[in-house]
């Protein structure tokens, strides 16, 4: 099958890849989001959203279609299908996905998310679908009048935990903390507290899911003595934390946090020139639909300002007829605003022998980096492209001439 | 293509009338995951066509179904041949494992 050519490819449908679809699309970049499943990410899995502004309640699946809705708008292209390997070392990135297509990009933004941890214990991948269950919405009605344990105290466990008790008997809810400690915001707590069929037990974890076909009980073990007991239940929930989507990427050579998190700066930037990484698979402060957009824009208008110098660097320096002499400068620095002035006259005098480009090193790091620019001024002299020598930076006109002729 | 939705009467005589090599996938309108399921099958659907049935059931309307199975949640895709029961696979599953336990059910 063919390459397909895209300006800027989002690997993620959630609401920072669609942030990143929008702006990347009405920025007129031929943009395409790369979706494993349905578009919305994990916001799909929130019933009730009531902190994204301008909403005052909507359900995570409507406020995602909205954001969907827009990005068609502004022409953005989707393609459900999943990566299985990148390959971000040159200008054109390689991305390649399971259904055996091969896209390139000149930007790419790394929007993939997290998704829920396994605790990795026995039974608990025998029995899912059997009792064991990671979402309230799709699977509490099965539980119905029967008895539950919820394992986790964030936000998840504990909203969730107080929908499953609209149809369970009882919710056992298992904490890692001491006696009335919850990871969960005070609302949700005060209110799990006051409800009558949830019960807590403090301390604890889960080392075992019992049962042959289906759950029949749990093994809990308290940390504090040690001691293992099991209690009676047909259903199990698991909420105990987000990882990170980013394991495709483990042979990219992009940098990541031992937990598979991957670090930016300001900018959306990872390490690795015109690759950005957004919303819930960066490392980051606050994750939520609205820094989730905020990413997602903040990398795209970074991306299209990357692509933009790529395309221009392209055709007035790669491609120049005439020898360009590649003058790094910094606005601030008063010797690089005179010695730019210096070369403009000198040139001048050997009648426009070179096209002199001025890269302000300031905001264009990328270049600077490519041509192991660290001091300004510095002029590196091409021909078609290829470097043929890098001046001394004289701030004598006759000197500089010399070693232009 | 999207799956042929089976009722109860449906299912009977699909499964256990014609006795038909095929998967059922029990599924609800609120369950993102069986959103991202279920369009897995729909794309397998036309190379199995005429070798192997493609079913879907919605747990909401028919409650009895999944009882009978006692099915504990969804997505859940259950594989039947010649009247029988055969396998089953739950939560959000691949193109691959359901390729795999096709032609395991074709092979038995």
């Amino acid at each position: 099958m063919g390459d397909v050519t895209y300006d800027l490819i989002i690997i993620g449908g959630g609401p920072a890849g669609l942030a990143a679809a929008i702006y990347g699309g009405r920025a007129k970049l031929r943009t395409l989001v790369i979706n494993k499943g349905t578009v919305g990410g994990l916001v799909n899995t929130t019933r009730e959203i009531v902190n994204y502004p301008g909403y005052g309640q909507i359900s995570g699946p409507d406020l995602m279609k909205d954001f969907k809705k827009h990005a068609d708008i502004f022409g953005v292209e989707f393609s459900r299908d999943e990566v299985v390997s990148v390959n971000f070392y040159q200008d054109d990135k390689i991305i390649c996905t399971k259904k055996k297509k091969k896209y390139l990009a000149k930007a790419v933004i790394i929007a993939c998310g997290s998704e829920p941890r396994l605790l990795n214990i026995p039974g608990e991948k025998r029995l899912q679908g059997s009792g064991v269950a990671y979402c309230a919405t799709c699977d509490a009605e099965f539980f119905e009048g029967e008895d539950v344990v919820v394992i986790g105290s964030g936000d998840q466990a504990i909203e969730e935990g107080m929908y499953i008790t609209k149809f369970a008997r009882q919710v056992t809810v298992i904490v890692l903390h001491d006696e009335g400690v919850l990871d969960c915001n005070k609302v949700s707590a005060e209110r799990a507290f006051q409800n009558e069929k949830m019960e807590f037990v403090w301390n604890s974890t889960i080392e075992e899911v019992l049962g042959e076909a289906n759950v029949v009980g749990v093994k809990i073990k308290n940390l504090k003595t040690g001691r293992s007991s099991e209690l009676a239940c047909q259903g199990v929930f698991f909420f105990v934390g987000m990882i990170p989507s980013t394991h495709f990427l483990k042979e990219s050579g992009i940098g990541m946090d031992k937990s598979g998190y991957i670090p930016v700066n300001d900018l959306m930037e990872t390490d690795l020139e015109g690759v950005y990484a957004v919303g819930d698979n960066r490392v980051k402060y606050l994750r939520q639909v609205v820094s989730a957009a905020g990413d997602g824009a903040t990398a795209a208008v970074a991306a299209e300002r990357y692509i933009e110098e790529l395309n221009a660097f392209s055709t007035s320096v790669l491609k120049s007829d005439k020898k360009v002499l590649l003058l790094f400068f910094n606005a601030l620095n008063n010797e690089s605003l005179e010695f730019s002035t210096l070369i403009e006259e000198a040139n001048q005098e050997l009648a426009e022998l070179y096209k002199v480009v001025k890269i302000d090193t300031a905001t264009k790091k990328n270049l600077a980096q490519k041509y192991d620019v660290k001091i300004v001024p510095s002029v590196v002299v091409l021909d078609r492209g290829q470097e043929i020598k890098r001046l001394d930076n004289s701030m004598d006109k006759e000197k500089l001439k010399a070693q232009l002729r | 293509m999207s799956l042929e939705q089976l009722n109860a009467n449906k299912f009977e005589e699909i499964i256990y009338d014609n006795l038909e090599a095929c998967l059922v996938i029990f599924s609800r309108k609120a369950c993102h995951v069986c959103k991202d399921v279920v369009p897995v099958l729909e794309e397998l659907q036309p190379q199995y066509r005429d070798r192997f049935g493609f079913y879907y059931v919605d747990v909401e309307e028919d409650k009895n179904l999944f009882q009978r199975f006692s099915l504990k949640g969804v997505p859940q895709i259950l594989f039947f041949k010649e009247g029988e029961y055969q396998a089953k696979l739950a939560g959000a599953v691949d193109e691959d494992q359901v390729i795999d336990k096709i032609e395991e059910v074709l092979e038995s």
